[in-house]
């Protein structure tokens, strides 16, 4: 820890002396350290992965460098640090100092070459995307090599192998890739239209547990798309299909049900200036795809090699995040679930000034609807004495029964130079039953008024307040936020959200914040004390549970 | 404690030395072409790339409140605006509908894997960069209102 510490500093020192070579380097530094403390009312301090309760003060820290040089070089690295271990609700495998990317990438105008640790995407992730999320604690790049070559302007094929990164570790099982994008289009020299179409594979192979498997090593998927844009109006759509493979049942790896995969996607929307609407349809069937098979169902999110984001609007307020949706793309035939159906539409539409309802700067409107429902059909359970082996049958456009829906509207309104305020209304409904693993259906209604007040000199006061009414006597939360911007570096806040229903885990217990802010430039520092919720973290549609924590939370971003 | 302290000070020494070159990336706009980002910087006026996206409350009060202000400053500085969307594919179809929606005018291009982010070491939502003949000589994060203010005057101050 010591040597790596001495060495970094070493760097951008040694560094200093060249300002040729400063100017081609670019670093980031992310530090986010809690000292967790005991709560009289929540319970002692206790860290489940790690079966600690004694290191009270944990710190997760990340230093990216990258230099190009030669015009056409970037060396990237990426070291890490979870000491004495990660913060809580990380996964295990996030343990003590070490480097966790590297790469080197050769770019001209025709190609694109890595080798070591790289990030890549296949349309719109649905068979591959590596990504970071460090409040997640996702990182699922791939070590290996990728390739991309553009031998015109209107086409692209990317090459790629890699194993997959699982911690400070790598994966057992290999990713093969293959994409290619056409711009049609340009190709054909339209004008005013635009017409992408892209195909792409994506192999997984990993040794089976089993003497006589029923499947193969190697499974694959395939993508077709076309995207369509024309004027005003827009339209893609896409289709996946999965070979066979063994399906994890009761935490088993199983080789009496075996069986493929498929996703449809749809989206389409027309806009003009003050006016967009968007609507999206999209179909699962057991499309979790996993570097290593035994991986599936992980709570972190580990060794997932495609991206399934729930499809739902990413509210912005407390209240509104205590029910999230998660993308169902699994099979248990325990809950007859097999995957998923629904879409979702946004309309967006700005109602021009010195009109009635637009006053003198006019009122901006943001209205967001999505249903979600399970794969009506047949589910059949495993039963050998009876000679029957676990498999599903379920109709192509069928709705089973609901998961979530969704239904919200924004109205942000300018008052005069000095005041704004957005109104937020929420209708929802969540299984929790499907989306947590147990309870009940939950419909909530939220509402949320905010408030900003410019005082001149760069001071300005935020408000919030926020309530959530549900049909179940265990949920009933107010809540609240005040923001004191003293100017545009310093920034003080308070929040408190608060349930007066019947719900154990929550019940008559105030989950609070108090926090400040500095920031210069790139250059941020942030304090907070204060009690966390159980329940969802949602970041980008992909959620995972984190624990209930009473703490002192300092991060320092910086970006050079 | 007391060394990371110590690194953080000397990196941000570093920092105040140099001006960073844009790196070589090619992002695709609302239309489906591919622009390279270096290429697009490289001009004697003044440049903004804002990153934002479409779930980041202060990226839209940002990006919302220079719209007001936005065709005053192109009058008198010639300035242009590229707001950079790192939503991925969960929230992407919204891009173009909201900035409909909102009437903005600024060129928007899709950094949907986060290439451009990731190469520039950017952690946190909304970051703003000021770009002159394809040098950044500002970074800055996070938003409070009136914050765009100070950001017209650097670019005022850089224009000729």
């Amino acid at each position: 820890m010591n040597k790596i510490l001495l060495f970094l500093t070493c760097i951008p020192l040694g560094l200093s002396l060249s300002a040729q070579v400063l100017d081609n380097i670019t670093i980031g530094l992310e530090s986010n350290t809690v000292w967790y403390n005991d709560d009289s009312e929540t319970g002692d301090f206790f860290d489940n992965a790690n079966n600690d309760g004694d290191k009270h003060i944990r710190s997760n820290n990340y230093l990216k460098i990258d230099y190009n040089f030669l015009e056409s070089f970037t060396a990237s690295v990426q070291i890490e640090s979870y000491e004495p271990f990660a913060l809580l609700n990380y996964s295990k495998s996030y343990e003590g100092t070490n480097l966790g990317t590297y790469s080197l990438n050769y770019r001209d105008s025709k190609l694109n070459i890595t080798a070591g640790h790289f990030y890549s995407q296949f349309g719109s992730g649905l068979i591959l995307r590596n990504w970071e999320d460090r409040q997640l604690g996702i990182n699922n790049s791939l070590q290996g090599g990728k390739v991309v070559y553009e031998p015109a302007d209107f086409v692209s094929l990317t090459a790629l192998y890699g194993k997959q990164r699982v911690g400070f570790k790598i994966s057992d099982g290999e990713v093969f890739g293959f994409n290619s994008e056409l711009d049609a289009g340009a190709l054909l020299d339209f004008r005013e239209t635009s017409l992408g179409i892209g195909l792409s594979y994506v192999g997984r192979k990993e040794d089976t547990p089993f003497v006589d498997p029923t499947f193969d090593e190697l499974t694959n998927l395939f993508s077709g798309r076309v995207d369509f844009y024309q004027n005003k109006f827009y339209s893609n759509i896409e289709y996946v299909l999965k070979s066979e493979d063994a399906i994890k049942q009761g935490g088993q790896l199983s080789n009496r049900f075996v069986t493929g995969g498929s996703a449809i996607l749809f989206n389409t929307g027309y806009s003009k200036s003050g006016f967009g609407i968007d609507a999206t349809f999209r179909r699962l069937e057991n499309m979790n795809f996993f570097s290593e098979r035994n991986a599936a169902g992980n709570v972190f999110n580990e060794s997932s090699i495609n991206y399934i984001p729930g499809l739902t609007k990413q509210h912005d307020y407390l209240l509104t995040n205590i029910f999230v949706y998660q993308a169902q793309s699994t099979v248990n035939l325990d809950t007859s679930q097999s995957g998923e159906i629904g879409g979702q539409l946004d309309l967006f539409y700005k109602i021009k000034k010195e009109t009635l309802l637009g006053g003198k700067y006019g009122t901006k409107i943001a209205l967001n609807a999505s249903y979600w429902a399970g794969l009506s059909g047949d589910y059949i359970q495993d039963n050998p004495d009876a000679g029957t082996l676990p498999s599903y049958e379920v109709e192509l456009f069928g709705f089973g029964g609901k998961y979530f829906s969704d239904f919200s509207l924004e109205i942000r309104k300018k008052w005069s130079p000095k005041w704004r305020s957005i109104l937020y209304f929420v209708n929802q409904s969540y299984n929790k039953k499907i989306v947590e693993g147990s309870g009940a259906m939950i419909t909530s209604n939220i509402g949320v008024i905010e408030s900003t007040h410019k005082l001149g000199n760069g001071k300005s006061i935020r408000f919030e307040a926020q309530k959530l009414n549900s049909d179940s006597a265990k949920h009933d939360w107010t809540g609240g936020t005040i923001e004191y911007n003293l100017n545009s570096k310093f920034s003080v806040y308070v929040n408190d959200i608060y349930n007066n229903g019947s719900d154990s885990d929550t019940e008559k217990t105030h989950f609070f914040n108090v926090g400040g802010s500095y920031t210069k430039g790139a250059t941020r520092l942030g304090l907070n004390y204060g009690r966390q919720r159980a329940g969802l973290l949602c970041v980008g549609g992909v959620c995972r549970f984190v624990a209930e924590a009473t703490g002192l939370t300092a991060n320092i971003t910086m970006s050079l | 404690m007391k060394k990371i302290t110590i690194l953080i000070s000397m990196i941000l020494s570093c920092g105040l030395l140099f001006s960073q070159n844009l790196p070589n990336i090619n992002l695709k706009n609302l239309n489906g072409k591919s622009v390279n980002v270096q290429k697009l910087t490289k001009s004697k006026n003044v440049k903004v790339l804002a990153f934002w996206a479409t779930w980041c409350v202060p990226c839209i009060n940002e990006l919302d409140a220079i719209s007001e202000v936005y065709e005053d400053w192109q009058d008198e500085t010639n300035v242009e605006l590229i707001a950079i969307s790192t939503d991925d594919s969960r929230t992407k179809k919204r891009i173009r509908p909201l900035v409909n929606g909102k009437d903005w005018t600024y060129e928007i291009l899709l950094d949907d894997n986060q290439d451009l982010k990731r190469a520039l070491n950017i952690t946190v939502l909304p970051h703003l960069l000021i770009v002159k003949n394809g040098e950044i000589i500002y970074r800055k994060t996070s938003y409070t209102p009136g914050s765009e203010d100070e950001i017209y005057e650097i670019i005022q101050k850089y224009t000729n």
